[in-house]
Protein backbone atom coordinates (compact mmCIF):
# COMPACT_ATOMS: atom_id res chain seq x y z
CA UNK A 1 0.00 0.00 0.00
CA UNK A 2 1.42 3.46 -0.45
CA UNK A 3 1.93 5.91 2.08
CA UNK A 4 0.57 9.24 1.89
CA UNK A 5 3.70 10.52 0.73
CA UNK A 6 4.28 8.69 -2.47
CA UNK A 7 0.66 9.83 -3.59
CA UNK A 8 1.98 13.05 -3.07
CA UNK A 9 4.87 12.27 -5.15
CA UNK A 10 2.20 11.01 -7.58
CA UNK A 11 -0.19 13.58 -7.55
CA UNK A 12 2.76 16.19 -8.05
CA UNK A 13 3.15 14.48 -11.38
CA UNK A 14 0.02 14.80 -12.55
CA UNK A 15 -1.59 11.47 -11.21
CA UNK A 16 -5.32 11.97 -10.27
CA UNK A 17 -5.89 8.87 -8.91
CA UNK A 18 -3.33 10.05 -6.55
CA UNK A 19 -4.87 12.90 -4.94
CA UNK A 20 -8.88 10.95 -5.45
CA UNK A 21 -6.53 8.33 -2.65
CA UNK A 22 -5.45 10.93 -0.61
CA UNK A 23 -8.70 12.68 -0.65
CA UNK A 24 -10.74 9.48 0.21
CA UNK A 25 -7.86 8.94 3.36
CA UNK A 26 -8.72 12.42 4.44
CA UNK A 27 -11.42 14.26 3.43
CA UNK A 28 -13.61 12.77 6.64
CA UNK A 29 -10.84 13.40 9.08
CA UNK A 30 -10.45 16.63 7.25
CA UNK A 31 -14.68 17.77 7.39
CA UNK A 32 -14.34 16.53 11.57
CA UNK A 33 -11.51 18.90 12.04
CA UNK A 34 -12.94 21.68 10.55
CA UNK A 35 -16.22 21.01 12.31
CA UNK A 36 -14.54 21.16 15.63
CA UNK A 37 -12.49 24.29 15.09
CA UNK A 38 -15.29 25.99 13.70
CA UNK A 39 -18.49 24.59 15.46
CA UNK A 40 -20.38 25.03 12.10
CA UNK A 41 -21.66 22.68 9.82
CA UNK A 42 -21.89 24.68 6.59
CA UNK A 43 -18.54 26.49 7.70
CA UNK A 44 -16.80 23.45 8.47
CA UNK A 45 -17.95 22.77 4.35
CA UNK A 46 -16.62 25.70 3.36
CA UNK A 47 -13.58 25.44 5.15
CA UNK A 48 -12.57 21.48 4.39
CA UNK A 49 -12.75 22.51 0.42
CA UNK A 50 -10.62 25.16 1.00
CA UNK A 51 -8.17 23.18 2.60
CA UNK A 52 -8.10 20.14 0.20
CA UNK A 53 -7.77 23.37 -2.66
CA UNK A 54 -4.81 24.61 -0.63
CA UNK A 55 -2.87 21.52 -0.29
CA UNK A 56 -3.17 21.29 -4.24
CA UNK A 57 -1.99 24.24 -5.16
CA UNK A 58 0.69 24.03 -2.72
CA UNK A 59 1.45 20.47 -3.67
CA UNK A 60 4.82 22.13 -5.43
CA UNK A 61 5.92 23.61 -2.42
CA UNK A 62 5.25 20.34 -0.06
CA UNK A 63 8.64 19.05 0.92
CA UNK A 64 8.94 15.39 0.30
CA UNK A 65 10.94 14.73 4.19
CA UNK A 66 7.93 16.65 5.74
CA UNK A 67 5.18 14.10 7.10
CA UNK A 68 1.76 14.31 4.92
CA UNK A 69 -0.11 14.78 7.77
CA UNK A 70 1.34 17.41 9.71
CA UNK A 71 1.81 19.24 6.73
CA UNK A 72 -2.18 18.57 6.23
CA UNK A 73 -3.23 19.98 9.35
CA UNK A 74 -0.99 23.06 9.38
CA UNK A 75 -3.03 24.05 6.25
CA UNK A 76 -6.04 23.10 7.54
CA UNK A 77 -5.41 25.09 10.77
CA UNK A 78 -4.76 27.83 9.49
CA UNK A 79 -7.56 27.54 6.85
CA UNK A 80 -10.18 27.16 9.72
CA UNK A 81 -8.43 30.22 11.71
CA UNK A 82 -9.57 32.30 9.02
CA UNK A 83 -13.12 31.19 8.65
CA UNK A 84 -13.21 31.83 12.78
CA UNK A 85 -11.53 35.06 12.14
CA UNK A 86 -14.09 35.97 9.70
CA UNK A 87 -17.10 34.85 11.58
CA UNK A 88 -16.08 36.86 14.47
CA UNK A 89 -15.83 39.95 12.14
CA UNK A 90 -18.97 39.35 10.88
CA UNK A 91 -20.52 39.10 14.13
CA UNK A 92 -22.12 35.75 13.12
CA UNK A 93 -21.42 33.99 16.50
CA UNK A 94 -24.35 31.34 17.46
CA UNK A 95 -26.40 32.92 20.72
CA UNK A 96 -27.21 31.24 23.09
CA UNK A 97 -30.51 31.70 24.02
CA UNK A 98 -32.62 32.21 27.45
CA UNK A 99 -33.85 29.01 28.77
CA UNK A 100 -30.81 26.50 27.65
CA UNK A 101 -29.57 26.95 31.18
CA UNK A 102 -30.42 26.09 34.35
CA UNK A 103 -32.25 28.30 36.85
CA UNK A 104 -29.06 27.97 38.74
CA UNK A 105 -27.09 29.13 35.42
CA UNK A 106 -25.49 25.28 35.18
CA UNK A 107 -26.77 23.71 32.05
CA UNK A 108 -30.07 22.78 31.71
CA UNK A 109 -29.21 19.15 29.95
CA UNK A 110 -27.79 16.23 32.58
CA UNK A 111 -27.09 12.94 32.39
CA UNK A 112 -28.23 10.94 35.38
CA UNK A 113 -28.29 6.98 36.58
CA UNK A 114 -25.05 4.85 35.98
CA UNK A 115 -24.59 5.93 32.76
CA UNK A 116 -23.06 9.48 33.66
CA UNK A 117 -20.46 7.97 35.68
CA UNK A 118 -19.37 6.01 33.13
CA UNK A 119 -17.42 8.11 30.20
CA UNK A 120 -17.43 4.78 28.09
CA UNK A 121 -21.58 4.42 28.62
CA UNK A 122 -22.03 8.06 28.44
CA UNK A 123 -24.88 8.77 26.71
CA UNK A 124 -24.22 10.48 23.37
CA UNK A 125 -27.16 12.70 21.53
CA UNK A 126 -27.08 15.61 18.89
CA UNK A 127 -28.18 17.86 22.26
CA UNK A 128 -25.36 16.53 24.22
CA UNK A 129 -22.86 17.11 20.92
CA UNK A 130 -24.14 20.48 20.48
CA UNK A 131 -23.41 21.49 24.12
CA UNK A 132 -19.78 20.21 23.73
CA UNK A 133 -19.47 21.92 20.63
CA UNK A 134 -20.81 25.08 22.01
CA UNK A 135 -18.19 24.51 24.71
CA UNK A 136 -15.37 23.81 22.49
CA UNK A 137 -16.08 27.18 20.89
CA UNK A 138 -15.80 28.96 23.83
CA UNK A 139 -12.35 27.73 24.47
CA UNK A 140 -9.61 30.11 22.87
CA UNK A 141 -8.22 29.00 20.21
CA UNK A 142 -4.53 28.11 21.15
CA UNK A 143 -6.00 25.38 23.73
CA UNK A 144 -8.60 24.63 21.06
CA UNK A 145 -6.25 23.32 18.31
CA UNK A 146 -4.09 21.24 20.50
CA UNK A 147 -6.73 19.57 22.39
CA UNK A 148 -8.44 18.78 19.12
CA UNK A 149 -5.67 17.76 17.05
CA UNK A 150 -4.58 15.61 19.87
CA UNK A 151 -7.73 13.55 20.94
CA UNK A 152 -9.89 14.46 18.23
CA UNK A 153 -7.25 13.70 15.04
CA UNK A 154 -5.67 11.24 17.51
CA UNK A 155 -2.43 13.43 16.88
CA UNK A 156 0.61 12.56 19.18
CA UNK A 157 2.20 15.30 21.28
CA UNK A 158 4.84 15.14 18.94
CA UNK A 159 3.07 15.71 16.03
CA UNK A 160 0.66 18.25 17.10
CA UNK A 161 3.54 20.43 18.10
CA UNK A 162 5.18 20.32 14.98
CA UNK A 163 1.03 21.35 13.58
CA UNK A 164 1.30 24.33 15.77
CA UNK A 165 4.58 24.86 15.87
CA UNK A 166 5.52 24.70 19.68
CA UNK A 167 7.14 22.66 22.03
CA UNK A 168 5.88 19.31 23.36
CA UNK A 169 5.91 20.78 26.83
CA UNK A 170 3.56 23.54 25.80
CA UNK A 171 0.91 21.17 24.11
CA UNK A 172 0.45 19.26 27.10
CA UNK A 173 -0.16 22.78 29.05
CA UNK A 174 -2.35 23.81 26.49
CA UNK A 175 -4.26 20.11 26.40
CA UNK A 176 -4.51 20.40 30.22
CA UNK A 177 -5.82 23.94 30.07
CA UNK A 178 -8.69 23.14 28.10
CA UNK A 179 -9.50 20.04 29.45
CA UNK A 180 -10.24 22.32 32.88
CA UNK A 181 -12.08 24.62 31.09
CA UNK A 182 -14.45 22.19 29.35
CA UNK A 183 -15.30 20.39 32.69
CA UNK A 184 -16.10 23.01 34.11
CA UNK A 185 -18.44 24.37 31.18
CA UNK A 186 -19.89 21.00 31.09
CA UNK A 187 -19.86 19.73 34.84
CA UNK A 188 -23.87 18.82 34.32
CA UNK A 189 -22.81 16.32 31.60
CA UNK A 190 -19.88 14.89 33.47
CA UNK A 191 -19.48 12.19 35.33
CA UNK B 1 3.10 16.70 46.22
CA UNK B 2 -0.47 18.22 46.47
CA UNK B 3 -3.42 16.91 44.07
CA UNK B 4 -3.02 19.98 41.78
CA UNK B 5 0.19 19.41 41.44
CA UNK B 6 -0.84 15.76 39.28
CA UNK B 7 -3.40 17.51 37.64
CA UNK B 8 -1.97 18.21 34.54
CA UNK B 9 0.38 14.66 34.40
CA UNK B 10 -3.04 12.99 34.82
CA UNK B 11 -4.06 14.60 31.76
CA UNK B 12 -1.12 13.66 30.12
CA UNK B 13 -1.65 10.10 31.82
CA UNK B 14 -5.22 9.53 30.19
CA UNK B 15 -3.48 10.86 26.62
CA UNK B 16 -0.72 7.92 26.42
CA UNK B 17 1.79 10.88 27.04
CA UNK B 18 3.53 10.24 30.32
CA UNK B 19 7.32 9.05 30.29
CA UNK B 20 7.67 5.61 30.86
CA UNK B 21 9.29 6.68 34.01
CA UNK B 22 6.28 8.23 35.71
CA UNK B 23 3.91 6.23 34.13
CA UNK B 24 4.11 3.82 37.90
CA UNK B 25 4.14 7.42 40.24
CA UNK B 26 0.83 7.90 38.72
CA UNK B 27 -0.87 5.30 38.71
CA UNK B 28 0.32 4.79 42.19
CA UNK B 29 -1.16 8.00 43.45
CA UNK B 30 -4.40 7.33 41.59
CA UNK B 31 -5.30 4.17 43.58
CA UNK B 32 -4.82 6.77 46.45
CA UNK B 33 -6.65 9.71 46.10
CA UNK B 34 -10.55 9.31 45.17
CA UNK B 35 -10.34 12.60 44.07
CA UNK B 36 -7.72 12.10 41.51
CA UNK B 37 -9.61 9.34 40.29
CA UNK B 38 -12.81 11.36 39.84
CA UNK B 39 -10.97 13.76 38.11
CA UNK B 40 -9.44 10.96 35.88
CA UNK B 41 -12.57 9.72 34.89
CA UNK B 42 -14.04 12.89 34.25
CA UNK B 43 -10.64 13.78 31.76
CA UNK B 44 -11.42 10.75 29.46
CA UNK B 45 -15.02 11.50 29.33
CA UNK B 46 -13.97 15.11 28.01
CA UNK B 47 -11.69 13.22 25.22
CA UNK B 48 -14.07 11.10 24.18
CA UNK B 49 -17.10 13.64 23.57
CA UNK B 50 -14.42 15.39 21.22
CA UNK B 51 -13.95 12.43 19.33
CA UNK B 52 -17.73 11.62 19.23
CA UNK B 53 -18.42 15.16 17.63
CA UNK B 54 -18.73 14.86 13.88
CA UNK B 55 -19.74 16.48 10.92
CA UNK B 56 -22.28 15.70 8.40
CA UNK B 57 -20.14 14.75 5.69
CA UNK B 58 -22.16 16.24 2.29
CA UNK B 59 -23.16 13.86 -0.62
CA UNK B 60 -21.85 16.00 -3.14
CA UNK B 61 -18.70 17.56 -1.25
CA UNK B 62 -16.37 15.58 -3.58
CA UNK B 63 -17.71 16.29 -6.91
CA UNK B 64 -17.83 19.98 -5.68
CA UNK B 65 -14.25 19.79 -4.72
CA UNK B 66 -13.34 17.89 -8.10
CA UNK B 67 -15.22 20.70 -10.15
CA UNK B 68 -13.37 23.40 -8.48
CA UNK B 69 -10.41 21.87 -8.41
CA UNK B 70 -10.57 21.15 -12.43
CA UNK B 71 -11.79 24.34 -13.34
CA UNK B 72 -7.95 26.18 -11.45
CA UNK B 73 -6.56 22.97 -13.59
CA UNK B 74 -5.29 21.20 -10.03
CA UNK B 75 -6.62 17.74 -11.21
CA UNK B 76 -6.27 15.85 -14.58
CA UNK B 77 -9.55 15.95 -16.14
CA UNK B 78 -10.79 12.20 -15.77
CA UNK B 79 -11.75 11.12 -19.76
CA UNK B 80 -15.66 9.46 -19.67
CA UNK B 81 -16.03 6.47 -21.32
CA UNK B 82 -18.14 7.98 -24.15
CA UNK B 83 -14.66 9.55 -25.20
CA UNK B 84 -12.84 7.24 -24.80
CA UNK B 85 -15.09 4.80 -26.93
CA UNK B 86 -14.76 7.51 -29.72
CA UNK B 87 -10.92 7.66 -29.65
CA UNK B 88 -10.52 3.79 -29.77
CA UNK B 89 -13.44 3.38 -32.47
CA UNK B 90 -12.40 6.23 -34.75
CA UNK B 91 -9.78 4.28 -36.77
CA UNK B 92 -12.45 1.35 -37.68
CA UNK B 93 -15.51 3.67 -38.30
CA UNK B 94 -13.53 5.85 -40.67
CA UNK B 95 -12.29 2.48 -42.23
CA UNK B 96 -15.89 1.44 -42.05
CA UNK B 97 -17.10 4.47 -43.95
CA UNK B 98 -14.89 4.34 -46.81
CA UNK B 99 -15.39 1.17 -47.71
CA UNK B 100 -19.40 2.22 -47.39
CA UNK B 101 -18.75 4.69 -49.31
CA UNK B 102 -16.40 3.05 -52.00
CA UNK B 103 -19.22 0.19 -52.04
CA UNK B 104 -21.97 2.83 -53.10
CA UNK B 105 -20.00 4.24 -55.38
CA UNK B 106 -18.57 1.50 -57.35
CA UNK B 107 -22.19 0.19 -57.07
CA UNK B 108 -23.43 2.93 -59.32
CA UNK B 109 -20.62 2.60 -61.59
CA UNK B 110 -20.87 -1.24 -62.22
CA UNK B 111 -24.90 0.05 -63.08
CA UNK B 112 -23.57 2.25 -65.89
CA UNK B 113 -21.48 -0.20 -67.02
CA UNK B 114 -23.54 -3.02 -66.56
CA UNK B 115 -26.81 -1.55 -68.20
CA UNK B 116 -25.53 -1.90 -72.11
CA UNK B 117 -24.41 -5.04 -71.69
CA UNK B 118 -27.99 -6.37 -70.61
CA UNK B 119 -27.84 -6.61 -67.10
CA UNK B 120 -30.98 -4.84 -67.23
CA UNK B 121 -32.39 -4.04 -70.69
CA UNK B 122 -34.52 -1.88 -70.64
CA UNK B 123 -32.47 1.05 -69.11
CA UNK B 124 -29.60 -0.43 -71.69
CA UNK B 125 -32.03 0.30 -74.24
CA UNK B 126 -33.53 3.30 -73.62
CA UNK B 127 -30.74 5.98 -72.01
CA UNK B 128 -28.72 6.27 -74.99
CA UNK B 129 -32.22 7.14 -76.98
CA UNK B 130 -32.84 10.06 -74.30
CA UNK B 131 -29.19 10.98 -74.09
CA UNK B 132 -29.64 11.20 -78.06
CA UNK B 133 -32.73 13.40 -78.07
CA UNK B 134 -32.53 15.56 -75.20
CA UNK B 135 -29.01 16.51 -75.60
CA UNK B 136 -27.76 16.04 -79.16
CA UNK B 137 -24.34 16.74 -79.89
CA UNK B 138 -23.53 18.59 -82.67
CA UNK B 139 -20.03 16.89 -82.83
CA UNK B 140 -21.32 13.88 -83.80
CA UNK B 141 -22.85 13.80 -87.19
CA UNK B 142 -24.02 11.11 -89.21
CA UNK B 143 -26.59 8.28 -88.62
CA UNK B 144 -30.38 8.74 -88.16
CA UNK B 145 -29.54 11.96 -85.65
CA UNK B 146 -28.01 13.76 -87.85
CA UNK B 147 -28.66 17.45 -87.24
CA UNK B 148 -29.54 19.74 -90.26
CA UNK B 149 -27.63 23.23 -89.79
CA UNK B 150 -30.52 24.96 -88.04
CA UNK B 151 -31.17 22.55 -85.77
CA UNK B 152 -27.02 22.60 -85.32
CA UNK B 153 -27.81 26.22 -84.25
CA UNK B 154 -30.28 25.91 -81.96
CA UNK B 155 -27.85 23.59 -79.72
CA UNK B 156 -25.27 26.30 -79.85
CA UNK B 157 -28.00 28.48 -78.57
CA UNK B 158 -28.96 25.98 -75.56
CA UNK B 159 -25.63 25.33 -74.69
CA UNK B 160 -25.35 29.26 -74.14
CA UNK B 161 -28.13 29.48 -72.44
CA UNK B 162 -26.60 26.46 -69.71
CA UNK B 163 -24.10 28.48 -68.90
CA UNK B 164 -24.87 32.47 -68.83
CA UNK B 165 -21.27 33.47 -68.20
CA UNK B 166 -20.62 32.40 -71.66
CA UNK B 167 -22.83 34.49 -73.32
CA UNK B 168 -22.01 38.16 -74.56
CA UNK B 169 -24.87 40.24 -75.64
CA UNK B 170 -23.03 41.64 -79.24
CA UNK B 171 -26.18 43.47 -80.34
CA UNK B 172 -26.18 40.98 -83.50
CA UNK B 173 -29.42 39.08 -82.04
CA UNK B 174 -32.18 39.87 -80.51
CA UNK B 175 -34.09 37.44 -78.15
CA UNK B 176 -36.09 36.39 -80.22
CA UNK B 177 -33.33 35.06 -82.79
CA UNK B 178 -31.89 33.33 -80.20
CA UNK B 179 -35.13 31.24 -79.76
CA UNK B 180 -36.27 31.02 -82.93
CA UNK B 181 -33.93 30.20 -85.30
CA UNK B 182 -33.75 31.96 -88.79
CA UNK B 183 -36.01 29.99 -91.07
CA UNK B 184 -38.07 27.89 -88.46
CA UNK B 185 -40.97 30.41 -89.21
CA UNK B 186 -41.11 30.11 -92.81
CA UNK B 187 -41.91 26.41 -92.61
Amino acid sequence: MRTDEDLMELYRKGSRDAFEELFARHHRKVIHFAYRMTGDQARAEEAAQEIFLRIARAAFTWQPTAKFSTWMYTIARRTTLNYIRDEKEEGNKVPVLPGEEGPDGSPALQLSGPAALNPEEMAWSAEVQERFVEALQSLPESCRSAFVLNRGDGLSYEETAAVLGITIQAVKSRIFRAREMLMESLSGLLP
Amino acid sequence: MECRDWNERISAYVDGETPAGEVRLVEEHLKGCAACRALELRMRAVALCVSRTEADVPLLFREKLFARMESEDLLAKRRSLFAYSLRWAAIPLAAAAALAFFLLTSTERGGDRQAPSGGNPQVAQRAPANETTTRPSPAAPGGAGELTSEEREIVAHLDVLEDPSAFEDTGEFDEIEIFVPAGSGKG
